[in-house]
């Protein structure tokens, strides 16, 4: 042992420089892997600490419909024992708001929070000024709001707006929103008193209120407080949620990212290994000699491979010493940029276990690519030091060598499944891997293979440039594999990025609508399509809509407890809003089944979208049992709709034939082309509120506003991680130079020798990375092309274009990377002087 | 005691077979001083690598000791040659990412000696680079490098000595120097010594001289000085 590990700590000193980039690699794979699983769990403690105050309750009733006195008074004799230390009752829905003062223009959506006086039961709510909020503040019609909304109507505190019927006063600015969800919002938050909702006119027929009562426990008694809930309000569509589940409901989608996250950094990981790989190739290559001698000397053929794989070790560990602390400078980085748009009270620092993951990934990875190079120590024959020759190697099956081959496979499914958390994706993400690598090879291949054909060059340095390209022992595949797969990377992302700005686009929207009206009642439809045709010259077809949930399927009711359907949760316990019409639209086509006559309906009957088909079974012939409004109704289904919803002004899952649904309560939506100027705009919506307070308006235009930023914002992030694969590419490419310095060296010198100048050997170092740079540019440019139009084609469903400015500002970024890389990497080469270069050992 | 008994060795040389040695029997006893001479070609190193175990032999038998090294695998040879059997090359062969020192140190690491630090720096003097000790190989001149590696081949007291041309790559001077040292460390530790070399003056200095052509023993004679009364007699017998 004392042999192994001397002899390993002399090697890394005289070899650690051309080793260091590869480990470098490995550094930038471990560090990216600890630095996001680290704030992931940071952020995830962190909100699960706060799941109660998320949640703002220790338990919270749900309901989409006011409660009605039989539910109050169930609910009422439980929240009475001493178990409950706290209650409040909120009101949210989305509506609109307007300044009171009708000189003022604009009309914005809300999401309007009405709170009960012992609200918050947690957090700490504090408002811009410093106060800390009280229910005593809303009394007298007082409203707290969000900062957004003074931005956008123009408005002081002091000032008053309208909501519904009523006028409130601002009365200040919050802070945070205590029990806010921290998803999309489509407007500001603002705060009333849950005694004055009622008299708003909004809470009436058809309104989208959520009702909801939250509870304090007592220490210890939540679970005997849920148990009696739920027994007592069986079967009454009432949602009831613990923080617990809030708690477990974000542990599993953290942990879920987290897992999918990591695995980018474990491609970064894997680069390296493959650079790992191949440098450990060209060492023992470079080493045959002195391990010649080894054996000579006594040195038994495992020793000496123990040697190097002590030295595979050592540096592995330091590269992943040095991600560890590459990842530590990233959590500075992300708490002094980022702790705003994370949550409050995180920590930032290293976790424990993702360091020691991190250390285990290192090395593994290392050790995994290197075993199959370390293997070739034992076909070195000592007598090749008294014989030159290198004796021809018995093609023989080598037992050992396909043993090693199927344990590093296997060894790398542990890895990806290991850090993906699933055996199947992992196993998967790996092939994914693979098989990109196995066409990048061929690709790079393909095209060293075109340049060697091109004859008839006449400048030297082009010529020999080609010749470089694959001589004993290149770095060609693996330069090609490592840039052009950060290429690749950099430039997909690019050009789907515009693809999908391109379409969202209002310039490209065609004849889409940028308003949508919605929350229109029955009485009111004549009045909305009279304004509107008034304002702007076109009438508005309203859409009848009814709200409804599933309520059995083939007369099996929905338990979203039981097994079988708690995969379904998301598509059975959402209520939907459905619609009735004669016929089809033009953006529906029918699938299976047949579209009904446009006559009435002698029973009920509905046309499904194909995502609903084989939901719990569901399809044609199946029957689906409806609860509108308490009321249920049970439908035969006789179509499945395929619905290109990019089409589509509206879109619905659920389409009833005529007849059956004239008497359910029924509101109207529709979607109108209105004014293209903001101004225009916000004055028709202010014109509609002021004569309709309860109708809601979604501005098209400003949530797409909010889709860009967040498109943007992603594509920022995923850029960022192809920048890091990139930079992993070009460390290869440092590296890979590094490690055939000597022989460049003793070329250039001999090419000087022979009378070449300096500027022919720099035009042919030029040559050889141009040529690298552009093949690497077209492979991962030739793949971004690929993946993007197979992204935009089946995943986003958008049209596609190819973008010349991406591609050729990639291409031509590759080309000057790595010849500006490679030319710096060659100046101590030209440096040299020959006699020097060639009379050394 | 060396003994081959009617090794060969064929090399594949394209499509045809190439006889390198032919069926050769050699005894060489313990201690004695053996040069071996032959024109470029003649199958002297592959005899040397033979002997060390490099390479296999391609019929026939070799054994040190009394124990035959053919059936032995790498690894056995390669403790053998750890054990008993110094190697001097003519292009040194040091390793280059050591010191010289370090050079010395490596075969007693390998074997696992305690006291190689003393010793390796006794084996420094005793080759007069003790001044060279942290020096890279890429730092020293032709002939300290073939210094550090006859210390190196003697670091582990080997019972046999084999050298491959050691003064090919150097000077006359150097080339005296380095076989003088060999010789006195040979007489000293009485280790048997092998020494292939074209050099006819160096040959002579030897116990033994055997000389090799197209892979046959042409002659094999004893350098009368060597011997005692008796065995002068025989020799003369013999020749």
């Amino acid at each position: 042992m004392n042999f192994v590990m001397r002899m390993a700590r002399r090697e890394i000193r005289s070899s650690w420089k051309r080793l260091l980039f590869f480990f470098v690699c490995i550094g930038v794979g471990v560090g990216s892997i600890v630095a996001l699983r680290s704030t992931l769990q940071n952020a995830n403690s962190a909100l699960v600490s706060q799941a109660r105050l998320l949640l703002g309750a220790d338990v919270q009733i749900d309901s989409t419909r006011a409660l009605d006195e039989a539910t109050l008074t169930a609910i009422n004799e439980v929240v009475q024992s001493p178990i409950v230390t706290r209650r409040t009752d909120t009101v949210e829905m989305p509506t609109m708001a307007r300044p009171n003062d009708e000189s003022e223009e604009g009309a914005l959506l809300i999401e309007l929070k009405a709170v009960g006086p012992e609200f918050p039961l947690y957090g700490d709510f504090t408002l811009t000024d410093g106060r800390h909020f009280n229910s005593e503040i809303l009394e007298d019609y007082g409203a707290i709001v969000g900062q957004g909304l003074l931005d956008r109507l123009n408005l002081r505190v002091g000032d008053e707006v309208k909501i519904g019927n009523v006028a409130f006063q601002i009365r200040g600015v919050m802070n945070a929103d205590p029990g806010g969800s921290t998803g999309f919002r489509l407007g500001p938050r603002v705060f009333i008193a849950r005694s004055a909702i009622e008299e708003t006119g909004l809470t009436g027929f058809g309104s989208r209120a959520r009702y909801r009562i939250l509870l304090s426990t007592q220490e210890g008694s939540l679970d005997s407080l849920v148990t009696t809930l739920r027994s007592s309000l069986k079967n009454n569509l009432i949602n009831i949620r613990t923080y617990k589940q809030s708690e477990e409901n974000i542990n599993e989608q953290y942990t879920r990212s987290e897992n999918y996250l990591s695995l980018v950094g474990l491609v970064i990981l894997v680069l390296g290994g493959i650079g790992i790989a191949n440098v450990t190739r060209v060492f023992i290559e470079q080493k045959k000699k002195p391990i010649a001698v080894l054996k000579c000397l006594g040195a038994t053929s495992s020793k000496i491979t123990t040697v190097y794989v002590a030295q595979v070790i050592a540096l592995g560990l330091a590269g992943s010493v040095f991600g560890i602390v590459l990842a530590k400078l990233a959590l500075f980085g992300v708490e002094r940029y980022f702790a705003d748009s994370l949550p409050a009270n995180m920590s930032h620092a290293l976790r424990t276990g993702t360091v020691i993951q991190g250390l285990m990934l290192g090395l593994l990875i290392s050790l995994l690519f290197s075993a199959l190079p370390l293997l070739r120590i034992r076909h070195i024959r000592p007598n090749m030091l008294l014989r030159n020759d290198e004796t021809p190697r018995t093609r023989k099956f080598d037992l050992v060598r396909w043993m090693t081959a199927l344990l590093v496979i296997a060894g790398l499914v542990v890895v990806f499944s290991w850090q993906a958390g699933s055996l199947r994706i992992g196993a998967f993400f790996l092939g994914g891997v693979a098989v990109a690598g196995i066409i990048l090879q061929l690709a790079s291949m393909g095209l060293v293979w075109m340049v060697k054909r091109t004859r008839q060059i006449h400048s030297f340095a082009v010529r020999h440039a080609i010749n470089s390209l694959h001589r004993p022992g290149n770095q060609t595949r693996v330069i090609l594999m490592a840039v052009g797969l950060g290429a690749f990377l950099v430039i997909a992302v690019q050009s789907l990025q515009r693809n999908l700005l391109l379409e969202i686009d209002p310039a490209n929207r065609g004849n889409l609508p940028n308003m949508y009206l919605i929350d229109i009642q029955k009485d009111q439809k004549e009045g909305v399509e009279d304004l509107i045709e008034e304002a702007i010259g076109e009438r508005l077809e309203l859409i009848p809509t009814v709200r409804a949930r599933i309520a059995a399927i083939n007369d099996r009711e929905i338990d979203l407890g039981s097994g079988e359907m708690r995969g379904d949760r998301g598509r059975l316990g959402r209520e939907y809003i459905v619609t009735y019409r004669d016929g089809l639209e033009e953006n529906e086509t029918i699938i299976a089944g047949q579209m009904w006559e446009p006559t009435p309906a002698a029973e009920p009957e509905v046309s499904i979208a194909e995502d609903m088909r084989g939901l719990q079974g569901l399809d044609v012939g199946s029957t689906m049992t409806l609860d509108i409004v308490g009321r249920k109704l049970t439908a035969r289904v006789t179509s499945v709709r395929r619905v290109d919803w990019r089409r589509s002004r509206t879109g619905f899952m659920i389409l009833f034939r005529p007849n059956v649904l004239d008497d359910a309560p029924t509101m109207y939506v529709g979607g109108l082309d209105g004014p293209v100027d903001d101004q225009s705009r916000s004055r028709l919506q202010r014109l509609i509120v002021e004569q309709y307070p309860n109708v809601s308006i979604i501005d098209v235009a400003e949530v797409l506003q909010l889709v860009t930023r967040l498109l943007r914002n992603v594509s920022l992030a995923v850029t960022f991680i192809g920048g890091f694969v990139f930079f992993s590419g070009t460390l290869i490419l440092i590296g890979s130079i590094a490690m055939t310095k000597y022989q460049r060296t003793y070329e250039a010198a001999l090419l000087k020798t022979l009378g070449a100048t300096r500027r022919i050997v720099l035009t042919t170092v030029l040559a050889e990375y141009g040529l690298l740079g552009l093949i690497a540019g077209l492979i991962g440019s030739l793949a971004a092309v690929a993946l993007s139009y197979t992204m935009a084609r089946f995943v986003f469903e958008i049209p596609w274009e190819v973008m010349p400015v991406v591609i050729g500002g990639g291409i031509a970024g590759t080309v000057v990377l790595v010849v500006a890389v490679g030319v710096l990497a060659s100046v101590p080469v030209l440096r040299r002087k020959p006699l020097g270069v060639l009379r050394a050992p | 005691m060396i003994e081959l008994f009617n090794v060969s060795k064929q090399v594949p040389s394209g499509s045809e077979t190439l006889t390198i040695l032919h069926s050769l029997n050699l005894t060489i006893p313990d201690g004695q001083f053996v040069s071996i001479v032959g024109p470029s070609g003649s199958g002297k190193s592959t005899l040397l690598g033979l002997i060390a175990g490099l390479d296999g032999p391609t019929d026939g038998d070799i054994r040190i000791d009394g124990e035959s090294i053919v059936t032995m695998n790498e690894d056995e040879l390669a403790r053998l040659r750890g054990k008993k059997i110094g190697f001097v090359f003519q292009s040194f062969y040091l390793i280059p990412s050591l010191t010289a020192f370090e050079n010395i140190l490596v075969p007693m690491e390998i074997a696992g000696l305690r006291d190689a630090q003393e010793r390796a720096r006794q084996l420094l003097e005793d080759v007069d680079l003790t001044a060279r000790a942290t020096h890279y190989p890429s730092q020293l001149s032709g002939g300290e490098q073939q210094r550090v590696a006859i210390a190196r081949a003697f670091s582990n007291d080997p019972s046999i000595l084999l050298a491959d041309e050691p003064t090919g790559n150097l000077d006359s001077n150097n080339g005296q120097h380095i076989i003088d040292l060999m010789v006195e460390i040979h007489q000293r530790r009485g280790a048997t010594l092998l020494l292939v070399t074209h050099d006819h003056n160096l040959a002579e200095r030897a116990d033994r001289s055997i000389s090799l052509s197209d892979g046959r023993v042409v002659a094999d004679k004893l350098r009368i000085a060597s011997l005692s009364e008796e065995e002068t007699a025989v020799a003369e017998v013999l020749q």
